[in-house]
Parts: structure tokens; C-alpha cells; sequence
């Protein structure tokens, strides 16, 4: 039935000129040869398209066919498998480019992996062929191309571990290996277009408005593709070494981007130092942020800084300096976000960067750059809330490696900054660790400074030494912190001799008796005594074997999590009564080093002036 | 100055009583120094003290009151004197946290000479060919595509001069260039990538690198 239904409206068309076939005609042609085609007739369907009399018809309408026969195609397994092949693969030449392209790139739509790999396995080649078909006028039609098949591939779930990517279930690699191939020509022509003398118009656009050339038009498409690759999936997809993965169809991936965007003249220089090297506003500044995306840089740098893709072009004469400043703003873009692949390129970006460069050696005005003091309060937020241990770890070795790299004058401009904003006890203690090593340092004979000694040391030491709020302080929550203060006020003490005092500290100490050790003192005996008061009440509940009634009730998925035990309560009390008892040995003992200090100066050293 | 007075007679100095080290301490604060360069009495008193007998001490003793050579009668003594009493103060605190000025660390040859007129300064853009390599000729880096032709697609580096954004050594040589220039630099580790080199490169620590520069333009 279709078929005859096909072949008379063939026939019918045939006398008729193209243009007037009527909208009817088309539906007739489209249902009849769909069906014909599902109900396995395809040898017919063949040849009524290959015949000479109905090349018109088939230019027009034949486009209609592909949705069935990209099915038969699909399927692998159809027995006039050779017939739709061949019906396909001359209605890829006959019929018009635009008309198969939307056709084309509207089989590309699936929602589950499995059919997207395929379907991308099979058409990406039969779209190249039709997009060549369209010579100079091919740029949009490609962009739009390419734009449908990112769409697609973003759907792929991206490998988490090296096994994943050697299995690729998912097809990602093997997708990704097919895309690259598939812009193969298209980037190779924009490469000739460059040689051929016709220089590519500078990132600076000139006032909207201006038509772009078709060669500007071809390479403004492929710019597009490779960021938006550079976002998605790359920035998601952790890319092994060659040691660990030898053959990394995701990194071969990543080094084909690289090399395309070298094809449509972008230098990998100019663009990772893009920040950096863009501080006006030129006219079209949008169309800059859409060109360049932050995101799509970042990763870019992370490929190049880390992994050392297209090394071979990217110059080797960039001050480390510089490359950190720039990378800066990297950085701070992938440490912005929570998820594990964005921060662990972070992480690997920084420590690269870093590594460059001399401990010591960055001044303190890099302290003025805004990345410099966005990016460790990111990094404090990864090294104290990020659920993964290996992250955390990684970030507190960056963050020391960063403060190892600063002069001087810096680590004490950030020390300050750091004591002042980063509001977690475990940070701060660890700062303050930080700071009695650069007062250790500056101790040692002929290393003697300005910050860490003398004159700005005691603003500083103010800071440290000082109690959020007085003696009712929660000791348990700054545990860290005031143990570490206390580390180095006896490490003062027993390191700086009355007689030198080459840090102040014995000047000072009674003013730090005043607003630290006393109310530490007072703040200890108190919280002592409430949590012996709590000892001996559970205790005695315990005796009694009462029943609480709690006034709260904890639930996790539905489950009611069971009360603290008595043991545990008791338990944790005594552990923090311990740590009470861990803070006031040290305040004895510092106590002690004082007197002894004292009494020594009394026994004939000139007497210090002490209210 | 007045001349000294006689401490000790003779009969004193033969004696037991007076130490060896008294007399040559006498004789450094009150002899001059060519006398007690000759009489061997240089130097730390308790050397001077287990080298000298007590004769000899005796002797010179007597010498110096004979010969009036006392401290001031060298005609050298005093400007030795306050060479040896000048100390060398070392400011205290600040350590020099910026770079020295020393002599630049870098060479220049050049081998095809520019229009000697457009010099670029700092925060101009300048474009260049490259070509770096090490000592043993490695060729680390380069700017300049294989095939004539290929040229046509490739641009030269384009980067702000003086600012710091390449290694220090390209800054200060390329300010002394001329557009058209072509110079072979030979730079320093100090001003190219110092102790750490380029991780992952083949730049390693402490590498003197070579370049020859071709200043194309300057804007």
C-alpha cells in the first residue's frame, strides 16, 4: 500500500517543476516512504530514488527519509541494512544541505547515554560531509552544528576514575575522539585561511556593526566550540598523566582543543594571561566575556600549567612572577566552586604556580591584588569544611607552600590579614605556628628583621594574644587557637633573654598579663568548675538510673538517632576537663620561666620597670 | 705624646714577681708598631707570652726607652692605628628586601644592528622572534615555524616591556634594542630562572640561557 502510494506521488511530481510541489504532496511522499521503509522496503525505495526521472522529487523531499532509515541504521542488525545505507548516503548528495542538516541534527536528540553515543558515532561523519557541501557558506550552519552536538555530549556521564576512562561505558572518549575528527577539516581550512596572508582581526573588536568576513565568521565558530569544550566536559574531567593512563582519549582530546585554537590564531599565551592583559573596556566588552569565558580560561591554564599540553608552543620566557599573578585569577574562579574537580584543579593550578617561584620572594604589594586574599580564604574553606580528607590535606600544604613564598614583609601584612578574617580557631592556631617560626627565624643571628622582631612585632603579638570574649571565652571551640598562643608566648620567654629582649616581650608582658593570661586564668577555672558541676550530676543521674525526658531528638532519614550515653557523656567531660587541665600546665609553666627570669634580672641585671 | 713613664727597674723586671704578660702589655700600649713587629711582639698577649722569654722581654724593655720608639713616632702609626680602631657598623635591622643594583646579568651581541632610533621603553609593546637554548645547545623554546612559508601564519610575541611579565633578563635587554635588531643574549640564571629552573621542562636549576632576539616592532 505505501509503496504504491509512494510511487504514484513520484510519478505525479515528476512532470512538475521543484518548486511547486504541493505542501500535500510532501506528506504524502513522507508518510508513504516512511512507512515503506519500516515495512522493509527499502530495495524499492532505492531504486525508485536512484532513478535519473526522479532526481528532482527526491532532491526536494528526500530529506524526510532520514528519521526511519538512521533507525535501520541504528539497528546494525536489519537485513536491507546495505539498502538504506545506500538510499542515505545518496540523499546525503542530492538532497539540500540546510534541509538535511536540521534533519540530521534533530536525530542527534536523545535522553540516554547509550542512544546519544550512537547516534553521534554514526551522523557526526554524515554532517561533516553535508557542511563541506556548503563551501564558504558553511560557518553558521557549523556553529549551530557544533552547538547541538556539545548539547548532546554534555548528557555523557564524565569518567571519575582511570578504570572508568579505559572502560568507557558511557562512550565519552570514543565521542569525543569522533568529534575531534569530525572538526578536523574545518579547522584545518581556518589554519590555510590564516597562511593565506589574510591576518585574523585582533580580540580587540572594533565598534559593533561591522560584517564579519565568512573566513572571520569560520574561526569565530570555532573559537566558540573550544570554550565551550574547555567548560564542558573538560573542566569536569580530571585528565590523567601518560605515565598513569598511557593512552587518554580525554587528553588527546584536550591537546586536539589546544591545537585547534592555535588553527583559528589564538595564542595559548594571550589567552591564559588574558586577565591579566585586559584591564580597559573596549567597545563590545560583552561579546569579550562570551568570547572568553572566565570558566573555559581557567581551564585552559590548568591544561597547560599542569599538564603541560602544547608545551612546546606556549613560550618560555614568562617571568614566574607573572605567571602567578595571572594565574591568580584561575584560581580563584575554580576554588570558588564546591565541586571535587574544579577544586582539585585549583589546588594543582596554585601549587604549580607556587613552585616556580623562590620562598621569599613575593612582595607585599601582591597583597593589594584582590586574587591574592580571595583565594587563601577559599583555600580555608576547603581545608576546613570540604567533606574530602585528600582535598583538605592538599589544601593546607598549598597554603603553607604559598606563605613559604612570601618575603618578609608579606607573610606579616598576611598574618595580620589571616588573624583578622578567618574566624576558625584551627586556622588561626595554625597561623600563629606560622608566626613563632618567623620570629624563630629572625632570632637566628644575622637574619634579624623588622616584622618578626622589634618594631611591628608587637602590634602583632597584641593580636595574638588576646581572648574573643574575655573569660567567658568558650575554651573547647578555641582550643587550637589559645593553645598555640600559649606555645609561643613560652617559647618568647624562654627563647629571648631579659637582658636582650630583642622581641619586646618582656616589656610587654605585663600587658599581656592583663588582657590574656588573666582572664585565660579566670576563664580555665571557670569552665572547670561547670564542667566538674556536670560531671558530678551525670554521674549521680547515672546512679540513679533516671530516665531523662530530653528535650530534643535528633532524626536522620527517619531513624531516631539514639541519646548519648551516660558513658559517653561522662566520657566527654572528662575530656574536657583534661583540656583544661592541658591549658593551665602551660600557664603554670610559663609562669614559672617568668619568675625564674625575674629573679635572675633581680639577682644584678638593671631592674625592668614593672607596674 | 709624652713619653711613657718607667714602670719597672731592673731589678723588677728580673724578678719572678713580674709576669711576662705585664711587660708585653706594657710594651703593646706604650711601643710603636714597627718596634714590636721587629721584636716579635705582635699579637695576642698569651702567644707573645709563650713564645718570648723573659730576657728577651727585658731586653726590649730597656730598647724601647733606649730608641724612644714609642706609639706615634712611626710616621705610619697613626693612620694604622685608626685603620684598626674602625669598626664596621652593620645597620641592624632591615633586611634588603630589594634586589641590588649589581652588574647586569646578561650579555648582549649584537648581530644585525637596528634603526638605532626606535628604542622601546618601559610599558611599550614590543613583538619579537626567539630563540632559546642552553649551554649545550638544547633548543628549549622558539617562536620561529619551520618553513618560510609558515611564517606568514604564525605572529611574533607581543608583550609589554619593563614590567616584569618575562624573565628579567629579556626586560633589560630588550630596552636597549632597537627596532630591526637582531642580538644574541646570553643570560645569567640570577635573571632567567634562578635555583628552580622550569619543573617539567628542560630548563634545568640554575641554567644560563641563550637567546637570539629579533626586536620586530615597537609601539
Amino acid at each position: 500500500m505505501a509503496l504504491e502510494q509512494l510511487s504514484d506521488v513520484v510519478q505525479r511530481c515528476q512532470a512538475l517543476p521543484d518548486d511547486s510541489y504541493s505542501s500535500e504532496d510532501h506528506d504524502v511522499f513522507t508518510i508513504a516512504g516512511r512507512s515503506c521503509i519500516e515495512e522493509g522496503h527499502a530495495p524499492q525505495v532505492l531504486s525508485i530514488v536512484l532513478d535519473e526521472k526522479n532526481q528532482n522529487v527526491v532532491g526536494s523531499m528526500g530529506w524526510s527519509l532520514l528519521p526511519p532509515l538512521v533507525q535501520v541504521l541504528l539497528r546494525k542488525d536489519d537485513k536491507h541494512l546495505p539498502q538504506c545505507l545506500a538510499i542515505f548516503n545518496h540523499l546525503l548528495e542530492a538532497c539540500r544541505p540546510k534541509e538535511l542538516l536540521i534533519g540530521l541534527l534533530e536525530l542527534l536528540e536523545h535522553d540516554d547515554a547509550d542512544r546519544i553515543a550512537e547516534s553521534l558515532h554514526l551522523l557526526l561523519t554524515p554532517l561533516q560531509k553535508v557542511l563541506l557541501r556548503l563551501g564558504g557558506r558553511k560557518a553558521s550552519s557549523l556553529g549551530m552544528t557544533l552547538s547541538s552536538v556539545l548539547d548532546q555530549l554534555a548528557k555523557l556521564p564524565v569518567p571519575d576514575t582511570k578504570e572508568q576512562e579505559e572502560d568507557d561505558v558511557f562512550s565519552l572518549g570514543r565521542c569525543c575522539a569522533d568529534l575531534a575528527r569530525f572538526v578536523g577539516p574545518f579547522a584545518q581550512e581556518a589554519r590555510l585561511n590564516q597562511s593565506s596572508g589574510n591576518q585574523p582581526r585582533k580580540s580587540h573588536k572594533t565598534a559593533g556593526g561591522q560584517e564579519e568576513g565568512a573566513e572571520d565568521e569560520l574561526r569565530t565558530e570555532l573559537l566558540k566550540f573550544c570554550m565551550k569544550t574547555l567548560s564542558q566536559p573538560l573542566l569536569d574531567v580530571q585528565i590523567w598523566h601518560p605515565d598513569t593512563l598511557p593512552v587518554s582519549p580525554l587528553r588527546t582530546f584536550a591537546a586536539e582543543i589546544l591545537d585547534i585554537l592555535g588553527a583559528v590564531g589564538e595564542s595559548l599565551s594571550g589567552l591564559v594571561f588574558h586577565p591579566l592583559l585586559k584591564k580597559k573596556e573596549v567597545p563590545g566588552f560583552l561579546e569579550e566575556e562570551v568570547r572568553y569565558p572566565k570558566n573555559s580560561l581557567a581551564c585552559l591554564a590548568h591544561l597547560v600549567f599542569v599538564h603541560h599540553l602544547a608545551a612546546d608552543t606556549f613560550p618560555s620566557v614568562f617571568s614566574p612572577i607573572f605567571c602567578l599573578r595571572s594565574n591568580m585569577e584561575h584560581i580563584s574562579i575554580l576554588l570558588s566552586r564546591t565541586e571535587t574537580s574544579r577544586l582539585q584543579k585549583g589546588l594543582e593550578l596554585y601549587e604549580k604556580s607556587l613552585v616556580r617561584v623562590e620562598d621569599g620572594s613575593l612582595p607585599a604589594d601582591l597583597l593589594e591584588i584582590r586574587t591574592f586574599l580571595t583565594v587563601p580564604q577559599s583555600l580555608v574553606k576547603v581545608m576546613t569544611i570540604c567533606p574530602k580528607h585528600d582535598l583538605r590535606t592538599k589544601g593546607l600544604k598549598v597554603f603553607q607552600l604559598s606563605i613559604d613564598k612570601f618575603n618578609t614583609e608579606a607573610k606579616y601584612r598576611f598574618f595580620q590579614y589571616m588573624l583578622r578574617t578567618s574566624n576558625h580557631s584551627g586556622v588561626e592556631g595554625y597561623i600563629i605556628k606560622n608566626i613563632k617560626n618567623q620570629i624563630d627565624a629572625a632570632l637566628q643571628p644575622g637574619n634579624g628583621n623588622i616584622w618578626f622582631e622589634g618594631l611591628h612585632l608587637l602590634p602583632l603579638l597584641r593580636k595574638v594574644f588576646s581572648l574573643p570574649d574575655g573569660p567567658e571565652t568558650d575554651l573547647l571551640q578555641y582550643l587550637d587557637r589559645v593553645m598555640e598562643s600559649l606555645n609561643l608566648l613560652r617559647y618568647l620567654v624562654i627563647r629571648d633573654k631579659v637582658t636582650e629582649n630583642q622581641t619586646g616581650i618582656w616589656t610587654e608582658l605585663y600587658k599581656i598579663e592583663d588582657a590574656f593570661l588573666k582572664p585565660l586564668r579566670v576563664g580555665v577555672n571557670m569552665s572547670r568548675a561547670h564542667y566538674e558541676r556536670e560531671l558530678q550530676d551525670t554521674r549521680e543521674k547515672k546512679k540513679k538510673n533516671a530516665k531523662e525526658e530530653s528535650v530534643l531528638s535528633v532524626s536522620v532519614g527517619g531513624e531516631k538517632l539514639p541519646k548519648m550515653t551516660s558513658e559517653s557523656q561522662i566520657q566527654a567531660l572528662h575530656s574536657a576537663l583534661h583540656t583544661f587541665d592541658m591549658i593551665e600546665s602551660v600557664l603554670v609553666r610559663i609562669e614559672e620561666l617568668v619568675e625564674v627570669k625575674d629573679s635572675l634580672e633581680t639577682a644584678g641585671e638593671p631592674q625592668l620597670l614593672r607596674t | 705624646m709624652a713619653e711613657p713613664a718607667r714602670e719597672w727597674s731592673d731589678e723588677q723586671l728580673k724578678s719572678d714577681d713580674l709576669p711576662k704578660k705585664d711587660i708585653i702589655k706594657f710594651l703593646q700600649d706604650n711601643a710603636a708598631h714597627s718596634f714590636l713587629n721587629e721584636h716579635k711582639l705582635l699579637g695576642n698577649i698569651k702567644n707573645v707570652a709563650k713564645t718570648a722569654k723573659k730576657e728577651q722581654l727585658v731586653i726590649a724593655y730597656n730598647q724601647l726607652f733606649v730608641s724612644k720608639r714609642f706609639k706615634g713616632t712611626d710616621p705610619v702609626e697613626d693612620v694604622t692605628e685608626q685603620v684598626k680602631a674602625v669598626k664596621v657598623e652593620k645597620p641592624k635591622e632591615v633586611k634588603a628586601e630589594v634586589v641590588d643594583e649589581g652588574p647586569p646579568k646578561y650579555t648582549k651581541a649584537v648581530l644585525k644592528k637596528g634603526d638605532k632610533t626606535n628604542f622601546p621603553k618601559k610599558g611599550d609593546t614590543v613583538s619579537c622572534w626567539y630563540t632559546g637554548s642552553l649551554e649545550d645547545g638544547t633548543v628549549f623554546d622558539t617562536n620561529i615555524p619551520a618553513g618560510a612559508k609558515k611564517k606568514k601564519q604564525t605572529k611574533p610575541l607581543s608583550f609589554k616591556v619593563g614590567l616584569g611579565k618575562v624573565i628579567r633578563g629579556w626586560d633589560e635587554a630588550l630596552l636597549t634594542m632597537s627596532k630591526g635588531e637582531t642580538a644574541r643574549l646570553e643570560i645569567e640564571p640570577e635573571w632567567a630562572y634562578g635555583k628552580k629552573g622550569v619543573p617539567d621542562s628542560k630548563i634545568p636549576p640554575n641554567a644560563k640561557l641563550i637567546f637570539e632576539v629579533e626586536l620586530v616592532s615597537v609601539d
